[in-house]
């Protein structure tokens, strides 16, 4: 721990907790399992990136079936490939830290359903996401005709204004009347 | 261009003519749309060079406009928004730091130290929110049940921890009004207590006899103080503690309930969500392990298959002849006949249970151990039918043909009501009994003992039927016997009713066994690491498990009714005389003698002041007073109501506009096409083409952005058409 505390200086560690949800502790401990994922000789320099391979290996992440968009969302490479810098890993932890508020968690995972990145759900979509959610294999996906009535049910529900998509109010809409969600939108170290 | 293909699709999307159709979002445009959206695209990218220099600008999205390839200017955020609540990365969080505080140099003195105060206060504020919240108990043990077992189990454990916390409180009451004062004041009453004699025994723990009876834990023991003055006596005091602590509970759990109440309410029929939840807030990150992921994936499978089934189910119902409904009442009367017989019988056990326990304390058997059943024998009746009935419950409500979440919630109304009213025969059956010296005691005692087996039974199932299960099944998985009975589950509501019950006896005998609190804390801080231990060793995963939401709407309400009880009993109580030789209210006609002494005592326009306020002609303002609010309060939500469906209304207008103006634009972008395959066809300069593009780029702004500013120009122009 020692060692880790003195590879983050102060100044640096007190503008991460201003910028982000989390303590201290939170951050420190992020640094260290962050430069765990690095190469030893990269450990030297801040704005290394981890390539998204690595990120997916934590146990984390590794059985979350939104593990790729997760990378995406947070990643600020230019070439698109998910990898992650420590700032954009402090990033993903503040969203998805206990303090964090609804309104940015539910933010993030309005980008993180969007697999298009169109900004809006569409069918598309929500096709993948329920694929996502009952798992990627062909005996566990829903058949083709449960995937119409459910998709049709859901844009029923949520698709306020008709044009059928879910926007990011609408979807901020449905999550707001959650108050489950805030509890399972969550990754704690 | 990554980019490029994005906006494309979404362009497709805006132009489709129908936007509910999936089959022409999912690409099947037709070809001169496609071309079009290209050339609006290359059109724009020439309007603002250099536009993708930012990937991920978090202004964009904000609001669900997607305005590709557009450079807008970064967006101010609501400056007193915190920086860590920005949707932005970490660089651009940084910049807007850097605006803020050229804009602050920009401001007056006033307003800047204002701003910076406001910020200090700010993050005091959550620096104590952090430090209460890292002082809460069992965190990393929550954490690992969620993990493991998800949201719906941790329900339950937040839900003991809620009651601990209420016991604490409680605990602080009794303390420092009922206790104190009789300990400090109470000169040689409290002789006997702390001091052993010799036919005490370790029964007497179990029993509340001996020792215990001499200690504070009963009412017997505190006798009122001598040389007070009518007004701060140590009696008063007693009923201030209790009653405070019975509407300090009542508010708290009223506040729970309500906030739990208001989701639900939204969830209700009006905004029925149900489906688009079960999507948007299904996956539970918290989940680690690949087992626990795998099962989370079966279960929501199982789950979005289960409400499909219940739709086509409710359509089912819609079909159903007059036969089958007459064949299925039928059916459900014979059930809830059998219900009631199998309530009736259970009723009727514990009338004999207490009767039985009641004559063995009148004449003490020779035989201790045969002494120890018979008195316990109340308990253990109502501990054995709450056991046994919940789960016959379980099968019954199965034959009945109601959907599944109306047959879980049938189940949980029987079992509470069995539960509540078992224990309320105990209680009447108990009032019966007044003839004892000190009956107050006599009663104190037989919640102790209630609390006490119901603890017993909850380690005596884990160590005696869970854990021998669990070794079973891991010795001999093939025994028939042990694929009979399955693997086990964690069954949250039947748990979490016994904590209700718990909760429900400490309210009643808070009163008489005023150290009851302090008695359920230990118990429940037990009960914890107990459960604990049953569920990480013998516990499965549940198949299919309820929404923590709702539920804990439902157990607060299980509560709540579990208080109502428990009022309604001490008020029953408290209107019998007390008796004559113990306790604080002894040589008084009855317990609200101590207030009207002290009423009267009071100077010259108190009395009379207070006689007012009890009097009818106080209560016929006060009624009405409370009709006019809750009135206005009324009528001030079908207001609402109203004004969130014209809003609506108002929405789909817009969005239709916004497409009306989409398919407008496109059609002028074919045209133009048009012309421009003609021309160069015709052998003329292809280069036209930046130029021809300039009329519609100037459409665009308000096509994007007529989502999120509901009648603007875009409404306007739709009221013109």
């Amino acid at each position: 721990m020692g060692t880790t505390a003195s590879q983050l200086p102060k100044d640096l560690l007190s503008e991460y907790q201003e910028l982000t949800f989390l303590t201290k502790q939170e951050i420190l401990l992020a640094h260290k399992r962050f430069t765990e994922l690095l190469a030893k000789e990269d450990r030297s320099s801040t704005s290394q990136r981890v390539p998204m391979e690595k990120v997916l290996t934590m146990p984390e992440l590794k059985s979350n079936p939104f593990r790729k968009r997760i990378c995406h969302v947070f990643s600020t490479s230019e070439a698109k490939d998910g990898s992650l810098t420590f700032e954009d890993f402090l990033d993903l932890l503040s969203a998805f830290s206990d303090s964090a508020t609804l309104e940015i968690k539910s933010h993030y995972a309005f980008r993180i359903f969007d697999f298009d990145d169109d900004g809006t759900l569409d069918c598309g979509d929500l096709e993948k996401l329920v694929n996502c959610l009952t798992g990627e294999t062909d005996d566990t996906r829903l058949t083709p005709e449960e995937m119409r009535q459910l998709i049709s049910n859901i844009l029923e529900e949520s698709d306020i204004d008709k044009d059928g998509t879910v926007n990011l109010s609408e979807f901020q809409h449905v999550i707001s009347r959650s108050p489950d969600f805030v509890s399972s939108f969550k990754i704690v170290l | 261009m990554a980019e490029q293909e994005q906006s494309d699709v979404h362009f497709q999307r805006l132009m489709s003519d129908d936007g509910s159709s999936c089959g022409l979002m999912a690409g099947s445009a037709d070809y001169l749309q496609t071309e079009s959206s290209e050339q609006l695209l290359r059109c724009q990218t020439e309007h603002e060079p250099g536009g993708h220099s930012q990937p991920l600008g978090g202004d964009r999205e904000r609001r669900g406009e997607w305005v590709s390839g557009e450079y807008l200017p970064a967006r101010d955020w609501d400056p007193n928004l915190p920086l860590r609540a920005l949707p932005v990365p970490m660089q651009e969080k940084r910049n807007t730091r850097e605006r803020r505080q050229q804009q602050r140099r920009s401001f007056g003195c006033w307003e800047s130290w204002r701003r910076s105060q406001q910020i200090v206060r700010r993050r005091l504020g959550e620096q104590v929110a952090r430090a209460l919240w890292g002082l809460q108990p069992w965190r990393s043990t929550l954490h690992a049940i969620e993990g493991k077992f998800g949201v719906g189990v941790k329900v339950y454990f937040t839900f003991l921890r809620y009651l601990v916390y209420i016991n604490l409180v409680h605990c602080v009451f009794v303390g420092g009004l009922a206790l104190m004062p009789t300990l400090l004041f109470g000169g040689n009453t409290t002789q006997g207590f702390g001091h052993f004699r010799g036919n005490d025994s370790v029964l007497d723990f179990l029993l509340g006899t001996g020792f215990l009876e001499r200690s504070p834990v009963f009412y017997g023991f505190y006798a009122p103080v001598p040389q007070s003055s009518p007004c701060l006596n140590s009696p008063l005091l007693f009923l201030l503690g209790v009653l405070s602590l019975l509407v300090l509970s009542c508010v708290m759990v009223v506040r729970r309930t309500v906030i739990g109440y208001k989701h639900k309410w939204m969830l209700g029929n009006r905004y029925n969500l149900h489906m688009s939840y079960r999507v948007f807030c299904g996956w539970d990150f918290c989940i680690q392990d690949p087992d626990s992921a795998a099962l989370k994936h079966s279960f929501i499978r199982n789950d979005l298959r289960l409400d499909l089934e219940e739709e086509r189910f409710h359509l089912r119902v819609s079909q159903r002849t007059f036969q089958q409904w007459a064949l299925l009442y039928f059916l459900r009367c014979n059930l809830n006949f059998i219900v009631l017989i199998l309530l009736a019988g259970s009723f009727y056990l514990v009338y004999y249970a207490s009767k039985c326990s009641q004559e063995e304390q009148a004449h003490k058997s020779p035989d201790w151990m045969l002494s120890l059943l018979l008195q316990y024998l109340p308990p253990i009746t109502i501990t054995a039918v709450n056991f046994v009935l919940p789960h016959l419950f379980r099968r019954i409500s199965s034959f009945e043909d109601y959907s599944l979440t109306v047959q879980v919630n049938v189940t949980l109304v029987r079992s509470i009501f069995l539960k509540l009213a078992c224990l309320g025969i105990f209680l009447f059956f108990l009032y019966g009994q007044v003839k004892h010296k000190c009956w107050e005691t006599q009663f104190g005692k037989e919640m102790y003992k209630l609390v006490m087996f119901d603890f017993l039974a909850c380690g005596l199932n884990a160590l005696l039927v869970a854990w021998p299960r669990k070794v079973l099944l891991e010795k001999y998985p093939s025994c028939p016997l042990v694929r009979v009975s399955g693997k086990q589950q964690f069954l949250v509501p039947f748990n979490v009713l016994d904590l209700v019950y718990n909760q429900t006896v400490t309210w009643v005998g808070v009163f008489y066994c005023p150290l009851l609190p302090f008695i359920s804390v230990l118990k429940l801080l037990l009960v914890f690491y107990i459960k604990k231990f049953v569920l990480f060793r013998c516990c499965e995963p549940a198949q299919r498990m309820f929404r923590g939401s709702q539920s804990s709407v439902l157990f607060h309400f299980m509560l709540l009714l579990g208080l109502l009880m428990a009022v309604v009993a001490l008020s029953v109580n408290l209107r019998m005389a007390p008796s004559a030789g113990c306790g604080p209210f002894q040589g008084r006609d009855s317990v609200f003698n101590v207030t009207a002494v002290c009423v009267d005592t009071l100077p010259r326009p108190g009395p009379s002041i207070i006689r007012y306020l009890r009097s009818e002609a106080f209560a016929l303002p006060l009624i009405l007073a409370e009709i006019i609010l809750l009135t206005s309060y009324v009528s001030q939500g079908r207001a609402n109501r109203r004004a969130i469906e014209s809003l609506k209304d108002m929405l789909v207008m817009c969005s239709a506009d916004k497409r009306f103006l989409v398919k407008k634009h496109s059609t002028l972008l074919r045209r133009h096409a048009r012309a421009l395959k003609t021309s160069v066809s015709a052998g003329t300069e292809t280069d036209g083409r930046p130029i021809a593009m300039k009329d519609p780029s100037g459409f665009q702004p308000v096509v994007m952005r007529s989502v999120s500013e509901p009648c603007g120009t875009a409404c306007q122009r739709l009221s013109d058409r």
